[in-house]
């Protein structure tokens, strides 16, 4: 349903506020299927704010943005998907290395990766990229 | 009184009051000045009011912290307070604000993760600049004339003969069959029998309703055995759904098969006095397809009694 709105009401995402209703859907849905995945978005988002230079905000399409100065680190959607720019290499070596890290959902030729946060191990390797995409951009 | 006025009772209460206040303002003003818009419930209602109501509840709940699943859940009991509100002081119908529900609870956990961001950065100018955004896209469309109508089809082949069929689509006895569609099982009014006073053009027709609801009906087309248009002259005002949509036209069209059976086709008219549009006209569709369902059932089935 998802990469469905992605893919084809993709353009909707012009419309001021739109976003943010997609991802307050995208919450409702979440809890209506008694998944715990807002809770392990908040403890990623608790856990990451504490590092030195970042900052969140709302993401223009919805959902969580973490930011290091004025430049993006990723976001997650409120589905629990972590999407991460990373460089095309290392992103090359995380998809070798651990089959969960994908192409990102809408630009497959970049360094953008996706990554869905389905339990407390998921949450934990979110937390591990975000900081591998800190450490990489605080260079 | 402190105990009674906690941050979290104020968050509920203020951003209730400002929803109310500013929803039945909206209704007294423009029904005083523009008579266009009296009866409306437009987009702005529905969508920047919820927002604006979450973003008020979150300024009074903002030095707590305020997880994720917390956050969906206190906009669901705001939603329901809201709607418990509309029912007691706008006089809305029940079913009317159980389909308004969800559109509430979206767009007031919108307005709550919006405002839990804005408290968070504690930027004035946003805040200011979010505010006024709002109430600009508010006044906007609430003072342009919004109008809506659409048309539903419906086809059903009856196992009898045209002019069996046709006495059955001018007329009908009481339908005492139970219903299946959910939203008249709780309660929203179905059809249930249909009178003419007469087989001819021009005739008076009456569709009842299971509540007593009457809609008054004139024949507007008469061609025997194929084509049956009838306008709507007189319908009930209630502050159920029925108070924000209008049925304007009804048709059933009849084509013989040449075997024996009939194909029927039922047309209605309506127009919408709710907005957005893309949410309300999914449910209008909805409910209008299965009165005819309803009605084109029971044609059928008396049509095929031996």
């Amino acid at each position: 349903m998802f990469l469905f709105v992605i893919k084809y009401l993709g353009f909707l995402k012009f419309i001021p506020g739109l976003g943010v209703v997609f991802d307050a859907w995208l919450k409702i849905w979440e809890v209506i299927n008694g998944r715990k995945t807002l809770d392990y978005i908040d403890n990623i988002e608790a856990e990451v704010e504490k590092w030195t230079g970042i900052t969140t905000s709302i993401h223009k399409y919805g959902g969580l943005q973490f930011n290091l100065g004025r430049r993006e680190l990723g976001h997650i959607h409120s589905n629990g998907l972590l999407d991460m720019l990373l460089s095309r290499k290392i992103k090359q070596q995380l998809m070798e290395e651990d089959g969960r890290v994908q192409h990102h959902h809408s630009f497959k030729n970049s360094g953008w990766i996706s990554f869905y946060i389905k339990d407390e191990a998921d949450m934990d390797f979110a937390i591990s990229l975000l900081r591998m995409a800190y450490e990489h951009h605080k260079k | 009184m402190k105990k009674v006025l906690t941050p979290l009772f104020n968050g509920y209460l203020v951003s209730n009051l400002v929803g109310l206040l500013i929803i039945g303002l909206t209704k007294y003003l423009t029904a005083k000045t523009y008579d266009f818009l009296g009866g409306t419930y437009t987009l702005a209602e529905f969508l920047i009011v919820p927002f604006l109501m979450g973003i008020i509840a979150v300024w009074f709940w903002r030095h707590e912290p305020l997880p994720g699943s917390r956050l969906v859940s206190r906009a669901w009991y705001n939603s329901f307070i809201a709607i418990a509100l509309s029912f007691g002081f706008l006089r809305e119908g029940v079913i009317c604000l159980v389909i308004l529900s969800p559109l509430l609870w979206s767009f007031m956990l919108a307005g709550c993760y919006a405002g839990r961001y804005m408290f968070k950065r504690d930027n004035q100018t946003l805040n200011v600049s979010v505010v006024a955004l709002l109430a600009i896209f508010f006044f906007v469309d609430v003072m342009s004339e919004h109008h809506y109508e659409n048309m539903v089809a419906d086809e059903m082949v009856v196992n009898a003969p045209v002019s069996t069929v046709w006495k059955n689509v001018v007329a009908y006895k009481r339908n005492t069959s139970p219903d299946k569609y959910w939203l008249f099982k709780i309660g929203m009014p179905s059809p249930v029998e249909s009178t003419a006073e007469g087989y001819y053009l021009g005739a008076k027709r009456k569709c009842i309703f299971s509540n007593g609801y009457v809609f008054d009906e004139k024949i507007t087309t008469y061609e025997e055995n194929k084509n049956l248009i009838f306008d709507i002259t007189n319908q009930p005002r209630d502050p159920e759904i029925m108070g924000h949509i209008d049925i304007l036209r009804g048709q059933f069209l009849l084509k013989d098969n040449g075997n024996g059976t009939t194909t029927v086709t039922g047309n209605s008219w309506y127009r919408l006095y709710v907005f957005p549009a893309w949410y309300y006209g999914i449910w209008a569709k909805s409910i209008t397809r299965n009165v005819h369902i309803r009605v084109m059932e029971h044609i059928k089935e008396i049509s095929e009694a031996r």
